[in-house]
């Protein structure tokens, strides 16, 4: 699996947020999409899934665009956001049924990986439960059980460490690792830099709609000046100062 | 802080004129005059059945009245972050809800002028009252509600307690005791009690304003849940935004579901069914409109008039299911499902055709008790057929179409 984002511009509405972004994310990468708060990454997220149209620049996963076939793109990307987004009316059990409906996916073998995820996020004596009885920590779980029970080769999470307790956090990284091994791509946003750090083999930050630098972090300390023994904070703020 | 009440009244009505606007289309106007209509026929036909003062006629007029009194509260307009941010102004508050309560005058007077006006013709019939004791009590009730207004205000500063009883009880009590007397015996009391009990109640909210403390969890959940009876209401004719509505889990109708197949081209299908079945709103809009129709068809006798409830009904309910299709498509996880929207129209016309064929076979059964196996029940009932499949086939698929993104 291959992502691959070539010169996006666009945004809400007539504002262009976002201005000729590029990079790549490949197969086995886990890449952190870093920037300020407003700097353009769930709007980069939001066109990646399709949720908003690029004015200009290409999209690509595999090859294919979501303008070449709709379904098999969308078949590839799993995606958690930000907020979790349930449907009121549906329990837990069924959230996971209609998801496997809509992704036409095989209903035991999903079972299966769903109850092994359920079990990990103590979700496993809820099934019955509907969103609204849940807190936000446990809604984000729910979406995250959906999203890494599916065959995506892709998986896009937003912000997906705050508001999740250490431990579920722990177990989303080991989560994320073995999708990893197992030769699938993740891309999150996210601000909590210390576990991005560490977990990710990529890192892309971004500046005012612009991809500001990426690469490994000795390839970011290199770029930024930065010294051997600095870290993803350090050059974070070395980017947020430039604009002063 | 009178300022910020005027500019808050000018966007409330701002927000009223424009829902009124929306609902004042051509099919509620057509649904009203129906339904005036039918009220109307139905009243002066009771009426003229009535020769002489019924036993029950001033009982039923008392509780009439009574019910029209507890229409309309304080519009507070307050917002949920004004306890946050206003907390620091909470003394100036009084001068605010002062000028909330003036404004909430108005609905109270209206209705009670309104349903006196309407009582009127039977409370003189069927309650052998006469008019000048009609008007009077009318008076002395529309200056009690304007004190009984002074109780919600009281409410909002947790202060409405009567020694150990809460001031709305007590009010209710002597509210029912002013009415029987003045009704059975003498009417002038209502007028007496009235002006007592508002300059009573005036005098009691005046301390509100050096020593009043605002219950502001409480002021706010009531201004919320009398906006959100107002957006229910409005939502019955179009689209409000933010009108959550309650779920119930129904768990001993899961057998309905049973025939849904677990398989993608039945996604959403098995959605919408169960959101269908579990959201309050929609399944309650259904079950009263089709036991409102279902009673006016088994109670009117006019065939024209039949017809028109049996076309109109269930064109109704069709519009009003509109609404639940575009609120599931604005869940942004379900957009990114690898299925088409022609897929998403073609399920939910599934579910939009059982629910109208429910609404069709019980109207119906109301049609033939009325008209018997006749000609007229066959015209009638076949019209709502054809509304059916007007509304499933043509009309529904056009209109989602515009939800879709």
């Amino acid at each position: 699996m291959t992502l691959e984002v070539k010169e996006l511009t666009g945004g809400y509405g007539q504002v262009s947020v976002l201005k000729k972004e590029t990079f790549t994310v490949e197969s086995g990468q886990v890449v952190g999409l870093i920037g300020l708060n407003g700097a353009g990454k769930s709007t980069t997220i939001k066109h990646i899934i399709g949720l908003l149209t690029p004015r200009g620049g290409q999209i690509l996963i595999d090859g294919i665009s979501l303008h070449d076939d709709v379904e098999k793109y969308r078949k590839k990307i799993a995606y958690v956001p930000e907020m979790p987004i349930l449907y009121p009316e549906l329990t837990l059990r069924e959230h996971i049924d209609l998801t496997i409906m809509a992704y036409d996916l095989d209903h035991d073998k999903t079972w299966e990986n769903a109850n092994k995820l359920l079990k990990t996020f103590r979700l496993n004596n809820k099934l019955d439960w509907f969103p609204q009885n849940f807190s936000k920590g446990m809604k984000q779980k729910v979406m995250i059980v959906c999203a890494f029970m599916t065959d995506a080769s892709l998986f896009i999470i937003d912000e997906p460490f705050t508001g999740l307790d250490p431990l579920a956090v722990n177990d989303l990284l080991n989560i994320v690792e073995e999708k990893k091994q197992a030769g699938c791509s993740v891309l999150m946003s996210t601000h909590v830099l210390a576990t991005v750090q560490n977990h990710a083999d990529k890192f892309v930050l971004i500046n005012h709609g612009q991809v500001r630098a990426d690469g490994t972090l000795d390839q970011l300390k290199a770029k930024f000046d930065m010294q051997k023994d600095s870290n993803l904070d350090d050059i974070y703020i070395k980017m947020s100062n430039e604009d002063l | 802080m009178l300022k910020l009440w005027n500019e808050r009244l000018r966007r409330h009505q701002l927000n009223q004129f424009k829902y009124l606007r929306l609902i004042f289309n051509d099919n509620f106007v057509l649904a009203f005059i129906v339904l005036i209509g039918a009220l109307g026929f139905w009243y002066s036909n009771l009426l003229g059945t009535i020769h002489q003062p019924l036993l029950l006629g001033k009982p039923i007029v008392i509780l009439l009245l009574f019910l029209a009194t507890q229409v309309g509260g304080i519009a507070t307009l307050l917002e949920a972050p004004d306890s946050t941010f206003l907390l620091v102004k909470e003394k100036e508050f009084y001068r605010y809800f002062k000028a909330a309560k003036n404004y909430s005058s108005f609905v109270p007077i209206v209705t009670l002028a309104l349903v006196n006006f309407l009582l009127s013709a039977f409370a003189s019939r069927g309650a052998g009252m006469h008019i000048l004791d009609i008007v009077v009590v009318a008076i002395g009730l529309i200056i009690f509600k304007l004190g009984f207004l002074n109780v919600n205000l009281m409410e909002i500063y947790g202060r409405a307690k009567f020694g150990s009883l809460s001031m709305r009880l007590v009010s209710n009590l002597l509210l029912v005791v002013a009415l029987i007397v003045s009704t059975y015996w003498f009417s002038w009391t209502m007028i007496i009690i009235g002006l007592g009990y508002y300059f009573f109640l005036n005098a009691q909210s005046k301390t509100l304003e050096t020593s009043g403390q605002l219950e502001w969890k409480y002021a706010i959940e009531t201004e919320n849940q009398r906006m959100f009876r107002i957006k229910r209401f409005y939502n019955l004719f179009t689209d409000v935004p933010g009108v959550n509505s309650k779920i119930k889990r129904r768990k001993w109708l899961d057998g309905l579901y049973k025939p849904i197949k677990l398989v993608n081209n039945n996604t959403y299908l098995y959605l919408f069914a169960r959101g269908f079945v579990r959201n309050n709103e929609y399944i309650g809009l259904f079950l009263r409109l089709t036991v409102i129709q279902a009673i006016m068809l088994a109670l009117i006798d006019n065939f024209y008039i039949s017809l028109i409830v049996e076309m109109l009904f269930i064109y109704l309910v069709g519009f009003q299911l509109k609404p639940y299709f575009k609120e599931v498509m604005q869940n942004l996880m379900q957009r990114l499902y690898p299925i088409s929207g022609k897929t998403k129209i073609a399920d939910f016309t599934k579910l939009s055709t059982i629910i109208l064929s429910i609404q069709w076979i019980v109207s119906a059964l109301a049609i033939f008790y009325k008209f018997g196996f006749s000609i007229n029940s066959l015209i009638i009932i076949v019209a709502g057929l054809a509304v059916l499949i007007f509304v499933n086939y043509f009309y529904m698929p056009r209109q989602l179409k515009k939800y879709l993104d």
